[in-house]
């Protein structure tokens, strides 16, 4: 790379503050998608509760089997008389009312451990596609209008508690051109289908933009101005979850950065060489492929050079093809000269020119036809 | 700044799954694209204009003209400004449109394998314009004809 790029760092109306920052190292972390949806599974589950049907469900009868002999099968079946359960079939998971199969418990692996270095790769990992702008289409972000991708406003638009107003949160995300995906998750706001609304996920909705501050810098009022917010979310840049950064797994969450906490990615992440400041024994992974354009490899001197010349020219001869001498007239002369005589002379409409056979005599069909 | 990610590892990220995709069970699985830089509305690496560099794309606009929009690679990572419109009103002959939508794709080592896909689109979002033709009356045959002439 010969220059670090940098990103523009935009102000309150949307424009260029003037101000740049070169792009943190850990936007050029691999790009990872098998690492980050396996992490995504593992931590979606750790937000569970335990739930599990009750201990005593379908055993609360004092059923026992008759045996052999009674023409019934020998399922147990439930005691005394006087009523219609008597006789019925009990306990078994195919019986009614009967104990579910292998009865759920509350003791079930719910929580799945991630190894911590798998944790911020997929981090890094997510952070480097939300730069992306294609990734951010593919995850259905509306981006048309964003000056651009990664998005960072200057620190200063949220100084003071600017943002603690949902209006004014809005302003300031439709000045950088983030409304569009805003009112898209506004919009998206549906009925779940099925059992799950009862269960306390009675809507569903899209996911709008990501904003990520530095506490310390921008303070925390803007969580409450963005609250209200259909979709945008907020996360502090100490504090960066997967769940946010690529939700159901897929990569390119569309994030707006404040620039405190861009430049503070620079610290948190460190280099690929240089260890992070705050996370003890980190180091940002590196790509295995450097360059990953195909068609600038293959062009490339190094391959070019190394190549055969192409074997002749653009276009080659079809030897194998045999061409139809019935559709073209030069490969049947080939096959039989008398050809350009036979059409010239009409040779094979001689029999149709002399008309039609005449019809055989109808005594003639008569004596055919006589039994 | 270029993009960090090659349109290559773009398309294996998105290729089975993306906002863009139609999946189908008729038809053996079809997979169509809803994006507005494909020119054929199918989902293949060559098609797929949000995923590489250099895209067009052909809608239809107001007024019987015909929008070609294109990426610019300087802007890749500028969403607002990546994408030029141009338009060519419903009012200038079809060879000319054709011949300006043919230019734009393969000139100036653009697309060149567009050309054809992109002079094709145009031409059906032109057809589509079109009022279609009054179907003839038919004609009578056999006894109706015998009774009409009557």
């Amino acid at each position: 790379m010969a220059s670090r790029p940098t990103v523009t760092i935009i102000s309150k109306d949307g424009t260029p503050s003037g101000a740049t920052h070169p792009i943190p190292t850990v936007f050029s972390s691999p790009i990872r998608p098998d690492i980050v949806q396996q992490v995504h599974t593992g931590m979606a589950k750790n937000k569970r509760q335990p739930y599990a049907v009750s201990e005593k469900a379908g055993h609360q009868t004092s059923a026992e089997s008759w045996g052999t002999g009674r023409a019934v099968a020998r399922i147990p079946r439930v005691s005394g008389g006087g009523t219609h359960r008597a006789g019925q079939a009990a306990f078994g998971n195919m019986c009614r009312s009967g104990r579910m199969f292998a009865p759920t418990k509350i003791w079930r692996k719910w929580h799945i451990k991630i190894n911590q270095g798998q944790k911020r790769f997929a981090t890094a990992s997510a952070l480097a596609a939300s730069a992306v702008a294609p990734l951010l289409l593919a995850r259905g972000h509306q981006i048309s209008s964003v000056p651009e991708v990664p998005l960072v406003i200057d620190s200063a638009v949220f100084e003071g508690g600017a943002a603690a107003k949902t209006s004014s949160a809005f302003a300031i995300l439709s000045a950088a051109g983030a409304s569009a995906d805003v009112l898209k998750a506004k919009k998206s706001k549906k009925l779940r289908a099925g059992k799950g609304k009862m269960r306390g996920r009675r809507h569903r909705q899209r996911r709008g933009p990501l904003v990520i501050y530095d506490p310390e810098v921008d303070g925390t009022e803007l969580v409450k101005g963005t609250r209200n917010l259909p979709g945008v979310e907020t996360c502090s840049v100490y504090a960066l979850n997967l769940l946010q950064l690529a939700p159901g797994g897929h990569l390119g969450r569309f994030i707006v950065w404040t620039s405190a906490a861009f430049k503070a990615l620079d610290s948190i992440y460190g280099t690929t060489t240089t260890p992070s400041e705050l996370k003890k024994d980190f180091l940002l992974p590196s790509n295995v492929v450097s360059q990953a354009d195909l068609s600038r490899l293959i062009n490339s001197s190094e391959i070019q050079s190394v190549l055969r010349a192409p074997k002749g020219t653009s276009l080659t001869k079809r030897s194998g093809i045999q061409k139809n001498p019935l559709r073209n007239k030069q490969i049947m002369l080939r096959f039989n000269p008398y050809h350009s005589t036979f059409v010239k002379n009409g040779l094979g409409q001689q029999k149709a020119e002399a008309g039609k056979p005449p019809k055989t005599a109808e005594a003639f069909l008569n004596v055919l036809k006589e039994d | 700044m270029a993009s960090q990610a090659s349109a290559d590892l773009v398309w294996e990220i998105v290729r089975n799954n993306n906002s863009f995709l139609v999946k189908r069970k008729a038809s053996g699985g079809v997979q169509f694209s809803r994006d507005s830089l494909n020119l054929t509305n199918k989902n293949a690496r060559k098609w797929a204009g949000f995923v590489n560099d250099q895209a067009i794309g052909v809608v239809a606009a107001e007024k019987d003209a015909v929008k070609v929009l294109s990426k610019k690679t300087s802007e890749s990572n500028k969403p607002a400004k990546a994408i030029t419109e141009t338009v060519y009103s419903g009012g200038k002959s079809a060879r000319k449109t054709y011949v300006a939508v043919a230019n734009q794709a393969a000139k100036s080592n653009y697309r060149a394998d567009l050309r054809e896909a992109a002079v094709a689109r145009a031409s059906a979002i032109r057809h589509s314009y079109k009022t279609p033709k009054p179907s003839p009356e038919l004609k009578l045959r056999g006894s109706k004809a015998k009774k009409a002439s009557e």
